[in-house]
């Protein structure tokens, strides 16, 4: 049977480099928290140790069970019993890497201290006796540089050794009397429960009333009773909670390591990243530095480099030079009028509506690959936890939301880091309100063609998802489903760094490269498909192809059910039929607004590109239907995603249900009540608004109620 | 037949050319289904920007 050791760290200790190191593979570094919540195994490259398995765990902060990876870290060094643990620390963060390392050597299990970084440690002049440190744990402590390869072959085989000759961890620290009495009174009253190598854990836990460790143990009430009675003494005695007691008394140990084996050259300075974080961070400034950021990201992307690439792409190259020369081409071989139509009419002008908006989305996407790779993208999860705390929610919510400014569907997916399964659920109905990279066309086209490229139009769109996702939050929050509080949000700011011209290239270049596979795969199909519908029609009781896409089969089905949209100032059928391609990818609502009206040909009578779109449209119209198609039901893959994470059907369609009848509210009152304000009189349809309203403000601002259940089970566990 | 065909080949050739593309598109979306993947999202994992998160680098994927 080959020998298990378990590689076990904070985040951002180097354990996955270590890995890498140790085994050969390849694994992923990353900014983000949660990046690996699944262990990963390997085989450790050694000449001396055969057959023996590194297995990398998540990063975690320690062995308490309110994290998903902590719970499944310790899952796994309970259960599976590795035969050594080689414990990760890193030795810039001495004292707040070396809490784990106490929980760890009450395990039992061998374990081999390794201390990362020593590079940077002597770089700084700092010195750690590794020998003290080894004398104070109990255990070797073996200096490394993960990333250089320094130490960490002496580190694998050590840990190997023990492994071998397994003799079980006995940790050198000892709590103060009272506390220790408490522990070993416990450790008797559980007798053969659990195995002798870890009692002593195992009380600890029972200790600090953990959760998951009493549905382990199921105890039966009595023994319950008396153990309880062990620790409320003890609480009583030391004017504290049992968790916080056991917390503290770690620290004074870990302080007294500290004060014997680790010499700082000069008092800690401040980084460059801790000084930019200061103002970046900062109480006051951090959200208006976001809201800066985002706005200068889509101003940038929409209105200004990216439209004056646009043009050029919309009016000379898919206006002047591909139309004509297809006509002239298909002309030339006598090819007939109706696939012509097709090529033309169809194809060129949906997926060149579409593939003119390259230039504006390679721009997003440089912004945002800058803003990522710099470091900043790892704070706003940061900056977004205070706001999102105030109505139930953490910053580890915004992750997500941040992922889906890409795409919809793996932001999605990045939900699974949420433990609390409605907090979970609520991301998951909310992330799709950001616009994700298929929006921006959408944006792009209302932003130029109807509002002349007004400055204000591309950023308003991304804050009006922030907006719907806040709403959304506070609403949800105070409903029975979705209620209780917010879970523990801890994450490390990795340091910012100079981007790397490559990285960033090679990000905007592979969104860039997605976006116009998929204009050449699912939008192809879906322009040859509404233009068929829209070109033939039944006249005279015969299917025949017709002149005016008004009579073609499209306007029927959009005319049936465009008179849904009246309200929301858009009723006309090739707004509606855009609306519902954009199901299918939300690049569709332009491609498909591009055939219904007509951009090629536009182009080649030389009227302004989208001008027959813009006198369709009023101003008010116009930003209704952006807002509706910014948050309706997101496309077909993502939809597919929320069910997927949903793992439930009913659940999937309330998702849909939700953020369609949210982004119906939302337009209908934008376009009833800009009407009221500009003038243009009271009807039912502002009767309506104005209860929306209303209904909106009652939600956001009704009192707060805990669910029953919360406050029973609170109850029952004091 | 001969001539029918002689007289609409540009037509012809366009259209078998087209067909061949829709075929393929199609073709490729359902090998894509019967991987457990998206039809319609044609994004690809490589070009998400999330791609590090769900896959390793040795390709093995997460979901």
């Amino acid at each position: 049977m080959p020998t298990k050791i378990a590689l076990a760290g904070n985040p951002n200790s180097g354990k996955t480099t270590l890995f890498n190191a140790l085994t050969g593979s390849n694994q992923y570094v990353g900014n983000w928290p949660g990046v690996t919540i699944e262990k990963k195994e390997g085989k450790l490259r050694s000449d001396t140790y055969k057959d023996i398995t590194i297995v990398d765990l998540p990063g975690i902060y320690s062995l308490s069970p309110y994290t998903l990876e902590e719970v499944i870290a310790r899952d796994y060094l309970i259960t599976e019993n590795p035969d050594a643990i080689i414990n990760i620390v890193d030795g810039t963060n001495l004292e707040r890497n070396l809490y784990l390392t106490t929980q760890l050597a009450e395990l039992g299990i061998p374990m081999v201290v390794a201390v990362n970084m020593m590079d940077i440690v002597e770089k700084n002049g700092d010195r750690i006796n590794l020998d003290k440190l080894s004398e104070k744990l109990g255990c070797p402590v073996i200096g490394i540089s993960a990333l250089r390869k320094a130490g960490i072959t002496e580190a694998a085989e050590k840990a190997a050794e023990l492994a071998n000759k397994k003799v079980p961890m006995t940790p050198k620290h000892r709590f103060s009397d009272e506390l220790e009495h408490a522990i070993e009174s416990i450790e008797g009253l559980l007798g053969d429960r659990v195995e002798d190598k870890n009692k002593r854990w195992t009380a600890i836990k029972v200790f600090e009333r953990d959760i998951k460790i009493m549905e382990r143990l199921d105890l039966d009430d009595s023994l319950k009773e008396r153990i309880e009675n062990i620790i409320d003494g003890c609480e009583t005695d030391m004017d504290d909670d049992s968790e916080s007691i056991i917390t503290n008394e770690r620290y004074l140990y870990i302080s007294s390591i500290i004060k014997d084996c680790y010499r700082r050259k000069s008092n800690k300075k401040m980084t460059t990243s801790d000084k930019i974080d200061r103002i970046v961070t900062n109480r006051w400034l951090a959200l208006p530095i976001f809201a800066l950021a985002m706005f200068a990201v889509y101003y940038l992307a929409v209105t200004t480099v990216g439209t004056w690439m646009t043009d050029w792409t919309n009016d000379v190259l898919f206006g002047e030079i591909i139309p004509p020369a297809m006509e002239s081409f298909l002309d030339s071989i006598g090819t007939a009028p109706w696939l012509q139509s097709l090529i033309l009419d169809g194809i060129i002008a949906g997926v060149g509506a579409v593939l003119g908006f390259i230039p504006q989305m390679l721009v997003l996407f440089l912004a945002l690959a800058l803003l990522e790779d710099c470091g900043y993208m790892a704070r706003v999860a940061f900056i977004m936890d205070r706001i999102f705390r105030k109505f139930g929610l953490s910053g580890k919510s915004f992750i997500p939301m941040l992922i889906g400014t890409g795409c919809g569907v793996p932001g999605i997916m990045a939900s699974r880091t949420i433990e609390n399964e409605r907090d979970r659920r609520m991301t998951i109905m909310v992330t799709t309100f950001i616009p994700c990279g298929a929006k921006l066309p959408v944006i792009a086209l209302i932003s130029g063609a109807l509002f002349n490229g007004a400055w204000w139009v591309a950023p308003s769109a991304y804050f009006v998802g922030i907006a719907a996702i806040i709403f959304s939050g506070i609403i949800l929050k105070k409903t029975r489903m979705f209620s209780g509080d917010p879970a523990p949000f801890v994450m490390e700011l990795p340091p910012y760094h100079r981007p790397v011209a490559g990285n960033v290239l090679r990000s905007m270049w592979e969104r860039g490269w997605s976006f116009i596979k998929k204009a050449g795969t699912i939008i192809l199909l879906s322009t040859i498909v509404v233009w068929f519908a829209s070109s033939f029609g039944i006249v005279d009781g015969r299917i025949v192809m017709v002149d005016d896409v008004n009579d073609g089969f499209l306007s029927k089905i959009g005319g049936a059910i465009a008179p849904v949209f009246a309200p929301l100032g858009w009723g006309q059928w090739q707004a509606t039929v855009a609306t519902i391609t954009g199901l299918v990818a939300k690049e569709n609502v332009v491609s498909t607004l591009g055939i219904l009206y007509g951009f090629a040909e536009v182009a080649e009578d030389g009227f302004e590109i989208w001008g027959l779109l813009a006198s369709s449209f009023t101003v008010l119209s116009a930003y209704s239907f952006l807002v509706f198609n910014l948050l309706c039901a997101p496309c077909f893959a993502a939809i597919g995603a929320i069910r997927r994470e949903m793992n439930n059907t009913k659940w999937t369609l309330f998702a849909i249900g939700y953020q369609t009848l949210f982004a119906y509210a939302v337009s209908l009152s934008i376009y009833q009540l800009g009407m009221l304000f500009t003038g243009n009189g009271f009807g039912i349809g502002t009767a309506a608004a104005i209860l929306i309203v209303a209904l909106f403000l009652y939600l956001l601002m009704r009192p707060y109620r805990e669910r029953p259940i919360e406050a029973a089970s609170v109850q029952a566990s004091m | 037949m001969l001539q029918f065909i002689a007289d609409n080949i540009g037509t012809i050739v366009i259209s078998a050319l087209l067909l061949a593309v829709v075929i393929g598109i199609i073709a490729n979306m359902a090998k894509k289904k019967a991987k457990g993947e998206s039809m319609s999202c044609g994004c690809g994992c490589s070009g998400c920007p999330s791609a590090s998160i769900c896959h390793d680098q040795t390709g093995q994927g997460k979901n």
